[in-house]
């Protein structure tokens, strides 16, 4: 009979970052509810790992908007600075520096994709730099940068941003707005229609578990915050170094620093948080949901951890239990979960398995065999540049083909119908293209004074 | 000949629909001064195409061509179709409208069905029509294309076409011969193979002529006399899940007023399509013969016409699947030689335009890397299961009683992915869109809500809405569809006055 009646009440375990994100969203969607957050002690490993600054990606703040978190508060209560994309060092074979921007980059012509066009004029013997044809990433070399003003019908419209948040200023922030709205703070957990765990790697309702050590090499993290006088870049930057890689996200006033390495390929590091990526069978089990940390422990190098807490607990809040009969609702998350899932792990291996990063972890990388589905991806694209797209990308079809470009991956063969145009028609395209944009991030102000005065 | 560089010569087997399709798409392939295109078909052999109706992505298709749509509508007789009505299908007498466009505006976040049956729940039972601006006009029998402000009810309003396929076949013939493809007429003798890789090496006609190509496309038919008889790709059998296997089809003459939709009657063992046309209307029954005698089917399509037959009934056999390699060696099958659905959400030349487009997109080299095969294959499949399940709903979701076709229909067992998608509509309404599938929310919710499939409850973000806001804007959307479709014009009047073709 109890299976017929309401959910009225709900319970979440960990008071990180995940946590708090949970309570707000759900007590924003569905006032009526009861909800309770578990305090945990320690540092904030809610997203897997401990970070200083997390990455909101465009469709993130789209996301939140729509819940109520606007831009301007988010910049302001977390200390963020505006993202237009990623610049990688140390990730090619042949040294050069790369840039992975937010947002479409080029346009088609006709039917034909601007990558397919690209890819024509590369093996016709044209130098083309993708970045030269994204508006983010020429605003990010310029210093320049303004959100695109409602109506804009420029080049300008398709500038694409992120945020880079203070993980812990994000975190109070979330906390006090969700306490304003009655969730309460319990010692422990309180008994509860629904449980949400939100308490990361370590969670007491850790279930069965898939390990992925096999594939992601890198075991420990070191985070860290540090001020800087310095303004900040408006992008994250990311660079491979002998046993793992390292991050740097800007924020108003400081940078947030990620350490990632094998601790077998680094004798002598500091110390740092040990980190096991896997993930679990089943996000949602009986009462309990795990999001975020909790259900999956992906390697940090795409930055996605907030992203994918975020579409957990989004995910959570659209198939919320219209009863505690829960078991329809249970399957469809953990369907859609492990479609996310897989689509991040197979995110995040390409980025770290098929690169020229030089040292011996990375020789290993490149030795193994990849998985059936991401070695398929990698397959397809450097076949002939096609994107395969599933339910549950953390990358889109531009997002994938910037990290393929970055990382020097070259299809082999073009799209036919870019090949049967004639190469100065191409050109006069990309001309065009670059014009436009060019003369778009001419008009846009210097950063520098457009951040200072948002996070005023 | 399994060399490299670009592809020298494709081979279109087969005109018809198919055919002609691919080859005014292809055409464009010729610019790169290489590639030539050539089409053999037979004008001894009969095509299948009859009064075929579409859905809207084959306004894409016709962009992509450079067609204008008004002089296309009137070389094919054509005219505009606001959705499906689908007659006796969940029990005898009773009619619902599968809508082309969106049902409602969302609120607040909130699905806009959601909202629909928190209204219900609260005991206010508005008709889920009154919100589909298609199903409003569609009702009125009028028609207009919408316009480019969002702001507008009218934005609302999707469309697609019914047309006559020999004339939409012969349109595009026009087309691609102008732009460069050959047109062989012959009769295909032979397919001959590369005795070491099976490869298509050439089509042999019964004239002694011998086409040879680097690529080959099977546009022949049921017969698959490429992809099937030479290459040796299996058929995996649909019909346990869609077991009408035959269909009789015959024109009849124009009945007023012209109805902007298709129309699908279900009948004691299968059902009957209406396509209204300029110049006629095309009909057909589908049916199971393990349950109806041919005889007893033509006799019952005949018994339903609203107008005087013009022809013989002329009649199909078919089995309903798929393809397993739609690609196999140099050879990409499209329309009926790549498989079979029943045209019960008018999918077939959808099918063939998908397959097109991914042809395109995955466009071989003269060597035929296996990357490009394996994509088309795998996104075949997927897209064809999804077309399937949504087609099996419709038989599965039944109340008819007392009719052993319908009653085996509503007791068989259906694909997991299909059950799982209709217990969570079942639960509280709850639809996921996969893989970039064709059929939108809307579409599973109007034959969902039309077979009568009724969620138990609705989602709980929809009981965070203001009850009385809900009902005033509702009511408000509601009053402008209406307004809005009471303004167009009839669909005779608008075709009349944009793309009338020529009195036959």
């Amino acid at each position: 009979m109890s299976g017929d009646a309401a959910v009225t009440s709900v319970a979440i375990a960990g008071s990180g970052l995940a946590g708090w994100l949970a309570a707000s969203l759900v007590a924003r969607a569905l006032p009526d509810l009861a909800i309770t957050v578990t305090e945990t002690p320690g540092p904030d490993r809610s997203l897997g790992v401990t970070t200083a600054a997390e990455i909101l990606l465009p469709d993130d703040l789209l996301m939140l908007g729509e819940a109520g978190w606007n831009g301007p508060d988010l910049l302001r209560e977390c200390r963020a600075g505006f993202l237009l994309g990623t610049a990688l060092t140390g990730w090619r074979a042949d040294g050069a520096a790369a840039f992975m921007p937010f947002g479409e980059i080029g346009a088609p012509l006709g039917p034909v994709p601007f990558h397919q066009l690209v890819s024509t004029q590369r093996r016709r013997g044209e130098a083309v730099n993708l970045a030269n044809y994204s508006i983010g990433a020429l605003a990010a070399q310029a210093g320049r940068f303004a959100p695109p003003p409602p109506g804009d019908e420029t080049a300008h419209s398709a500038l694409a941003f992120g945020l880079c948040v203070d993980t812990q200023r994000m975190a109070a922030m979330l906390r006090e707005d969700a306490l304003e709205r009655g969730v309460q703070l319990t010692g422990a957990l309180s008994d509860a229609d629904l449980v949400i765990d939100a308490s990361g790697p370590d969670s007491r309702f850790a279930g069965a578990r898939e390990d992925w050590s096999a594939w992601f090499p890198f075991d420990r993290v070191a985070s860290a915050r540090r001020s800087s006088e310095a303004p900040p870049p408006p992008y994250v930057h990311c660079d491979a170094h002998a046993a793992g890689w390292q991050s740097f996200a800007p924020l108003a006033d400081g940078v947030g620093e990620l350490f990632v390495f094998a601790s077998a390929d680094a004798p002598g590091a500091p110390p740092a948080e040990p980190f096991a990526p896997g993930c679990e069978v089943a996000a949602w089990t009986d009462n309990v949901v795990r999001i975020a940390g909790a259900a999956a422990q992906h390697d940090p190098v795409s930055g996605l951890q907030l992203h994918i807490a975020l579409a957990d607990v989004l995910r959570l809040i659209a198939l919320f239990p219209a009863t505690r009969e829960l078991a329809a609702e249970a399957a469809e998350y953990n369907r859609q979960w492990r479609e996310q899932t897989d689509c991040a792990f197979d995110a995040a291996l390409l980025r770290l398995a098929r690169t020229g990063a030089r040292g011996a972890v990375w020789d290993r990388l490149r030795a193994s065999p990849l998985p059936e589905r991401a070695g398929y991806r990698h397959d397809l694209y450097a076949a002939n540049g096609r994107i395969v797209l599933h339910d549950g990308e953390v990358l889109d079809e531009a997002g994938w083909i910037a990290q393929f470009d970055a990382l020097g991956v070259q299809p082999r063969k073009g799209d036919a119908l870019a090949d049967a145009l004639p190469s100065e028609r191409i050109a006069a395209h990309f001309a065009a293209i670059r014009q436009a944009m060019i003369a778009a991030v001419g008009r846009m102000p210097p950063y520098q004074a457009l951040l200072a005065q948002a996070v005023a | 000949m399994m060399g490299a560089g670009p592809i020298r010569k494709v081979v279109i087997a087969g005109g018809g629909t198919a055919g002609w399709m691919a080859a005014a798409a292809l055409a464009r392939l010729t610019g790169n001064g290489v590639t030539e295109v050539v089409l053999v078909e037979s004008e001894e052999i009969g095509t299948v195409g009859v009064g075929e109706a579409t859905i809207p992505p084959i306004r894409t298709f016709n962009a992509m061509l450079g067609i204008d749509e008004n002089e296309f509508v009137a070389a094919t007789q054509g005219s505009f179709k606001l959705g499906i009505e689908f007659a006796g299908w969940r029990r005898e007498g009773e009619a619902y409208l599968h809508p082309f466009g969106a049902y409602g505006a969302d609120i607040d976040g909130v699905k806009f069905h959601q909202v629909w049956l928190a209204m219900r729940a609260a005991g206010l039972p508005l008709p889920l029509d009154d919100f589909s601006l298609c199903t409003t006009a569609a009702r009125l029998h009028r028609f207009q294309r919408p316009d480019g402000n969002p702001a507008s009810p009218l934005s609302q309003l999707a469309y697609a076409f019914h047309f006559d396929a020999g004339l939409y076949a012969a349109f595009l013939r026009r087309h691609a011969e102008a732009r460069g493809v050959v047109r062989q007429e012959g009769k295909i003798a032979e397919v001959r193979l590369d005795g070491e890789s099976g490869f298509i090496r050439a089509l042999a006609l019964e004239d002694g002529r011998v086409i040879e190509g680097d690529l080959f496309i099977d546009c022949t038919g049921f017969r698959a006399l490429l992809i099937g008889e030479a290459l040796g790709s299996a058929y995996e059998d649909w019909s346990h899940w869609l077991p009408c296997d035959r269909a009789v089809a015959v024109p009849s003459t124009r009945t007023a007023p012209l109805l902007p939709y298709t129309r699908s009657t279900a009948r004691r063992a299968g059902w009957q399509w209406r396509i209204p046309l300029q110049h006629r209307t095309g009909n057909g029954m589908v049916y199971c013969s393990r349950h109806i005698s041919d005889d007893e089917a033509a006799a019952t399509l005949l018994a339903n016409l609203d107008g005087e037959a013009t022809a013989d009934p002329r009649p199909l056999r078919f089995t309903t699947g798929i393809r397993k390699e739609p690609w196999r060696k140099n050879c990409v099958a499209l329309g009926l030689a790549s498989g079979f659905m029943e045209p019960l959400e008018s999918t077939s030349i959808h099918l063939i335009q998908i397959g097109i487009s991914k042809l395109l997109a995955l466009f071989p080299d003269a060597s035929f890397p296996a990357h490009e095969r394996d994509e088309y294959n795998r996104l075949t499949a997927l897209q064809w299961a999804q077309i399937r399940d949504f087609l099996i709903l419709h038989y599965k979701q039944t109340e008819r009683a007392g009719e052993p076709f319908w009653e085996e229909c509503a007791g068989m067992p259906i694909p997991e992915s299909l059950a799982r998608k209709m217990a969570l509509f079942r639960a509280a309404g709850r639809l996921f869109r996969y893989e970039d599938e064709l059929f939108t929310d809307a579409s599973w919710t109007a034959v969902m809500i039309g077979q009568g499939l009724m969620p138990e409850r609705h989602d709980p973000l929809a009981d965070t809405l203001d009850p009385r806001e809900v009902r005033d804007l509702a009511m408000r959307m509601a009053d402008a569809f209406r307004r809005t479709a009471r303004a167009m014009p009839t669909h005779a009047d608008y075709i009349a006055r944009h793309c009338a073709g020529r009195t036959m």
